[in-house]
Parts: structure tokens; sequence; C-alpha cells
């Protein structure tokens, strides 16, 4: 009886012990830049809780879901402590193995806490009211611009207001550079670019309450033919991942068009060409139409199967919600904060050398505001992979228009998921 | 001679208990779970949700597509090339045949995520050997994984190469044990070596060719690998998906199980239907 009394007592001394003495070991899952990130902030966190060993393991993206998968549905075996999860596929984790995250509300994570990140990044991460992961980064879009490109024909960056704009100077970049691309997409496993002209104009696959199919509202055919515009004015050429990252260091292509995180990629991954490189707004579809978009972005939950809950949750509240560690994860990679107040810190508003001097994080997050929620719901993936297949037929010629492509993409995502399309 | 059982039985319990967990149990379990609508927790009984949407799946009917695709192009292609290979190796002009046999069979040696990697980087649209090598002659570059056709073409081209010099192997060994002296009592009656290839050596291969036939069948409908690295998750959207790769993103991407083991069950009646076509098509006639 004695010892048991002595175990509750431990039990609940170590149970209320203070931030201060968190001590053991935790392993995060996440990919590239992002894990780089990560890992960046380990220093400034071992400042307060030294007796924390903190490792981060870069799977590469898509093996950090495929092992979180497979540990979920193993019932939380083999899982690290904390894994990186994209805020589009958020939702799919949360219905399909409610009990394989923590809810952060038990470890100390306030309504105070969540006021600091924007609703359009929390909306996906807390179900009811439960908070299974905190916001990360965002991925507001631009497009990043070799300037040596630009200026050999005679291009302002600050003139390319629309799509057409871009294709017309594509023509005249590529005309002038031979050898060099104007743009890069990823034909063979992504729909980038259709995904950032929809969220620009407004248009989602699903709608904002997640119970019907938008994908082929009229903005998003709008999207989808510009898209096919340009590859048909032969601006774009197919790059996955590793060969954009190929082309920005070979000097074969002339703008990306990504969400801010890929500022560290070229920063860091094309580190020989500092100077070269610049920033401006996407273009829009018409001359005065928006110039935001988001594209990725991510969040940090805490495993089930943790054996160091208190230490997680103190790693992510250091990373996640202090501007010293948002900030970190900025200079050294170039992870946009979704900490509203980081946005304020003084780095965001300095020329950077890389970027010829320009305050690119200035004219990036400036567009933050602008930004029109666009979300996931749990069918994001069976919905993603059904467009990129419309997508390749319909560039390959396969649909009479846009149109009728994405009543098809539309159609075929009812079936799967029992959504009705919205008329 | 039941205490005889009842011995030989507890000496195999370890084995028949693995079996029961790990073969008999998902078996009864995916099919079980083949009824039931998994998309949102907790799941319910309702047959007519996965297997009515196998029924008019695009996505299923592709992945099938796909798949037959291959066996009927990619399957013949690699076992006639597979006996060019073995005709030339069996050759008694052929030098350092050791060296050879070697290097047909190296292929299969080599780690599937390497072979799957260089070739990503030999086909690459802008620095692979591939594209500059057709540059050179004076054609076009083709971009490999972001058109259907060209994706296609690389999935047969790689497990081609993969796989062709195995069945060549298998072939040479059925291709000796041929009796010698059936060749020289046609050489004698002036029958030309073609003609002896096609009337001595191809039937007497029978059994051979059909058993490589069986292997690349299975290989094929069991196709993963090659779709899942060299054009990334049978891409360009779902140009190279095949049944397992179908599977395997219904089940571990979307998290929808149900549908995954209504579509494995579908891949094994499939398998079960082509084999027995098979076997009755190859059947020893009276």
């Amino acid at each position: 009886m004695r010892i048991t009394m002595t175990c509750a007592a431990l039990a609940l001394a170590l149970g209320s012990a203070p931030a201060f003495a968190q001590s053991g070991e935790i392993t995060i899952w996440s990919w590239n830049i992002a894990a780089s990130s990560l890992k960046a902030t380990i220093a400034g966190f071992n400042k307060q809780f030294p007796d924390v060993k903190v490792t981060v393991q870069d799977l590469g993206n898509q093996p950090t879901y495929d092992k979180s998968i497979a540990g979920c549905a193993a019932g939380g075996v083999g899982l690290p402590d904390i894994v990186s999860i994209e805020n589009g596929e958020a939702e799919n984790y949360w219905s399909q193995f409610p009990d394989c995250f923590v809810d952060l509300h038990t470890l100390g994570y306030t309504a105070q806490d969540q006021a600091k990140f924007p609703d359009f990044k929390r909306t996906e991460l807390e179900v009811g009211d439960k908070a299974y992961a905190m916001p990360w980064d965002s991925g507001p879009v631009a497009a990043f611009y070799r300037r040596d490109f630009y200026e050999k024909a005679g291009v302002d960056p600050a003139s390319i207001k629309t799509w057409d704009d871009f294709i017309a100077a594509g023509k005249k970049i590529q005309a002038a550079n031979p050898g060099v691309s104007m743009t890069n997409a990823d034909f063979n496993g992504d729909s980038e670019f259709f995904r950032m002209i929809s969220n620009e104009q407004g248009c989602a696959y699903f709608a904002a309450d997640g119970q019907s199919i938008t994908v082929n509202q009229p903005k998003c055919v709008d999207a989808m033919t510009k898209v096919k515009e340009m590859k048909d004015a032969g601006i774009v050429s197919s790059a996955d991942w590793g060969t954009k990252i190929t082309n920005n260091t070979a000097g074969t292509v002339a703008t990306q068009i990504y969400g801010g995180w890929y500022e560290g990629t070229i920063r860091t991954e094309s580190a020989g060409e500092s100077g070269k490189w610049g920033v401006y707004l996407m273009p829009s579809l018409t001359a005065d139409g928006p110039r935001a978009a988001n594209l990725g972005g991510s969040s940090l939950a805490i495993t089930s199967a943790s054996k160091n809950k208190e230490a997680a949750y103190a790693y992510l509240k250091y990373t996640l919600g202090t501007n010293e560690g948002q900030i970190t994860m900025l200079k050294e990679f170039g992870l946009v904060p979704s900490l509203v107040s980081a946005l304020n810190d003084p780095y965001v508003s300095q020329g950077l050398p890389y970027w010829g001097g320009q305050a690119v994080w200035k004219d990036i997050l400036g567009t933050l505001p602008k930004v029109v929620p666009s979300r996931g719901t749990q069918f994001q993936s069976d919905a993603e992979i059904i467009v990129r297949a419309v997508q390749t037929k319909y560039l390959a010629g396969g649909y009479a228009d846009a149109k009728a492509a994405l009543d098809d993409a539309a159609n075929q995502i009812a079936a799967a998921t029992g959504l009705p399309v919205k008329s | 001679m039941r205490n005889r059982n009842a011995t030989a039985y507890r000496f195999l319990t370890p084995y028949l208990l693995i079996f029961a967990v790990f073969w008999v149990w998902p078996i009864i379990s995916s099919f079980l779970i083949s009824f039931q609508a998994t998309r949102t927790v907790p799941w319910r009984f309702a047959p007519a949700f996965n297997w009515g949407r196998l029924i008019g799946d695009p996505a299923f009917f592709n992945a099938l597509k796909n798949t037959l695709l291959i066996l009927v192009i990619q399957v013949p292609v690699m076992i006639a090339l597979a006996m060019v290979m073995a005709v030339l190796l069996n050759s008694p002009l052929l030098k350092a045949r050791g060296l050879y046999r070697f290097a047909f069979f190296a292929p299969v040696v080599v780690g599937e995520v390497a072979y799957s990697a260089v070739f990503r980087l030999m086909f690459n649209l802008n620095f692979g050997i591939i594209n500059k090598l057709l540059n050179s002659v004076g054609l076009p570059s083709i971009d490999w994984f972001s058109n259907v056709t060209p994706a296609m073409a690389l999935i047969m081209i790689a497990v081609t190469w993969r796989w062709a010099g195995y069945n060549a192997i298998i072939l040479l060994a059925g291709m000796q044990s041929i009796p010698e002296d059936v060749y020289e009592a046609a050489t004698l009656d002036r029958v030309s070596k073609l003609k002896q290839f096609f009337f001595i050596t191809l039937p007497l291969l029978k059994p051979v060719i059909v058993f490589c036939l069986v292997l690349s069948i299975i290989g094929t409908m069991q196709l993963f690998t090659e779709p899942f690295l060299i054009t990334e998750r049978g891409g360009p959207g779902g140009g190279t998906e095949t049944l397992g790769l179908l599977l395997y993103r219904q089940g571990f991407r979307s998290l929808n199980f149900g549908y995954a083991s209504a579509v494995a069950y579908t891949m094994a009646g499939l398998a079960i239907a082509i084999t027995l076509v098979q076997l009755w098509l190859t059947r020893e006639k009276q």
C-alpha cells in the first residue's frame, strides 16, 4: 500500500514538473529543407532545454507519409514523437486515425496560443474542440526569376501582370537565351500550376465547408485553360522537384513559381548563383486580378505513441510558437512563418544579398492577408490523383475544353468520395 | 498412428501459427473489409460501397488497362528477345561465354531502387544520356516522364532490361538439355539451321517457354517497383499506374482500406483466371 502511495505521489510530482525540467530524447520525421530548418532550431531550443536531445530524420516527403500511415495503422508502433503533416493532407489523418495523435490542449495549448496563428492555417488542424497539430509554415506563392535572363531579353518583371504577359515574356526570354525554359512544371507527378492559379482566383477542389465538389467551377476552368495555353506556347518544360533544382543550378530555367518556402531551396541548393535571382508577384488572369495564392505549408503533430509528450510539446512551443524559432527557420531555409507576430520581425524587411539586395520577404509576405483559404478535406489525395490524370489527358488534347475536362474530374471525385458536385 | 500424427503437428505448430496469423487471417480480414465503407470512422457494413465503385471506377479500368497492356506487349517482346539471346549464347562460335552469361544475368542482381534511379537519370528530359543520343542522330528529345505513351514505353524498356537476361539463362539451360543427336540427324538430312530452330528447338523447348511465360505474367500482374520509382508513382497522371499501385494508393495514401481490399481480391481473381486459361491452352494433347 505504501509503495503504491509513493508511486502515485511520484507520478503526480513528475506530471506537474515545471517545463525547464524536461529531459529525454525526441525524434521528428520530416523532409527536405523543412527537416533542415527543424535541425537549425535545435541549438536555440537546447539553450532552454539542455536535457532534451532532439533528432530530426529527413525521410523525404512521400516516405514520411507512408511511414506515418503504416505506424498509425499499426496502433502507433514505430512512430517518432513528432511527425510533419502538410495541411492539405491533414484531415485524412484525423478522420481515419483519431487516436494516433495527441490533442494538444492536454499538453497546455491554450486558446490564447491558438489565436497567435491565422485562421486559414488552423481550420484543417482542429476538429471540434480538439487541436491535433500546431501550424508551422505557409506557402504564399511568388515568382522566383533569373535577373540576367530577363535583362538579356529586355523584359521588366514589373510589367508582367497577367499570365498572358508571362507567356509573351517567356517567348522573348527563350528567344534571347537559347537553351533556357521560361518556367518548369511537374507534369509527371503534380498539378501545382493548376492549384496555384485556382487558389489565386478563389476556386478549390472542394467548397469551404468540405461538403461539395467545386473543381469544375468557372474560375477553376479558367485556371486549367491557362495551364494548357502556357504549355502549348512552349514556355513550360517539365521537371520534377529534383530536376527543377538541377535546372536552377545549371541555368536552364528563367522562372520558378512556387510557395514562399522555395526561397530557401533556391538559396541553399543553388548557392553559387547568388545575386542572380529576384522575386516578383505571381501573375493574375486579368490586369487588376488578385495576385496571391497559397501552395503547401505544413504543421507538426505529436503522436500518442510518444513517450516524451511534454518534451515534444516544449519543442513545438519553442520552434513554432516563438518568433525566435520561426525566424531561425525563415533565415536559414526560407520557411514562411505561420506565427503572425513573426511577420513583424526586423529580418523580414531586410534586403537580402542572395536576392541582389531585394527585401524579398516583404514582397512575399505582403500577399499573405490576400490569400483565400483553400480547404484540403480528407479526400484531398483522392481528388488530387484524379485531377492529375485529367490534367494529363487534357494537356494531351483528350478533352474538347477545360470545362469538359473538369466536369469529368468532378464526376470522378464524386464517385470516389460520395460528395455532390456543386451546380 | 494417431500419436505419430500428434507429434508431427506439434513440430509444425510454430509454422502453422505464423501461417494462420500472417496469411490466413489477413486473407479473411481483407475479404471482410472489402464489404465495409471505410472512408470514415467507424467503419460500417455496405457491400455496394466498394464493389459498386469498382465496376464504374475509371481509375480501376485505367490501372487494369495499363497492366494488361504491359502483359500483352512487354512479355512477348521480352521472351522473344530472351530467345535470341539464348540462341546466341548457345552458339559454339561464341568466345568468353561465361562472361556474356554473367553480363546478361547481371541486371537481376542490381537492386531495384538503384536501377530505377539510374533509369530516371538516363531518361531525364534535359540532362539524360538517352535524349542526348537521340539529339546526336538528329531526333528530337522525348519528354519521357510527362507523356503517357513514352512513360509506358519507358516502363516496358526498364522491365525488359531487367528480366530478359534472366529468361535467356533459363531458356539456355533448356536448349542445352536437347540431345545433340537430334540436330546431327537433321543436319545429315540437310535441314537448314533456321528450320532446325523452328522445328526442333522451339517444340522441344515448349515446357521451358511456358515456364518463363508463367513467371513473367505473374511478375507483370504484381508490377509495382518500376512505375512506383521510375515514373514517380504511376505518373504522369496515372498513365503508368498498375493494379498494384492503385491498391497501394487507395490503401495507404487515401486510407481507403475497404476499396483497396476490393481491388486486391479482383487482382487475385484475375490472376487465377489468367492462369487457368494458360493451363488450358498449354495442356498436353493426348
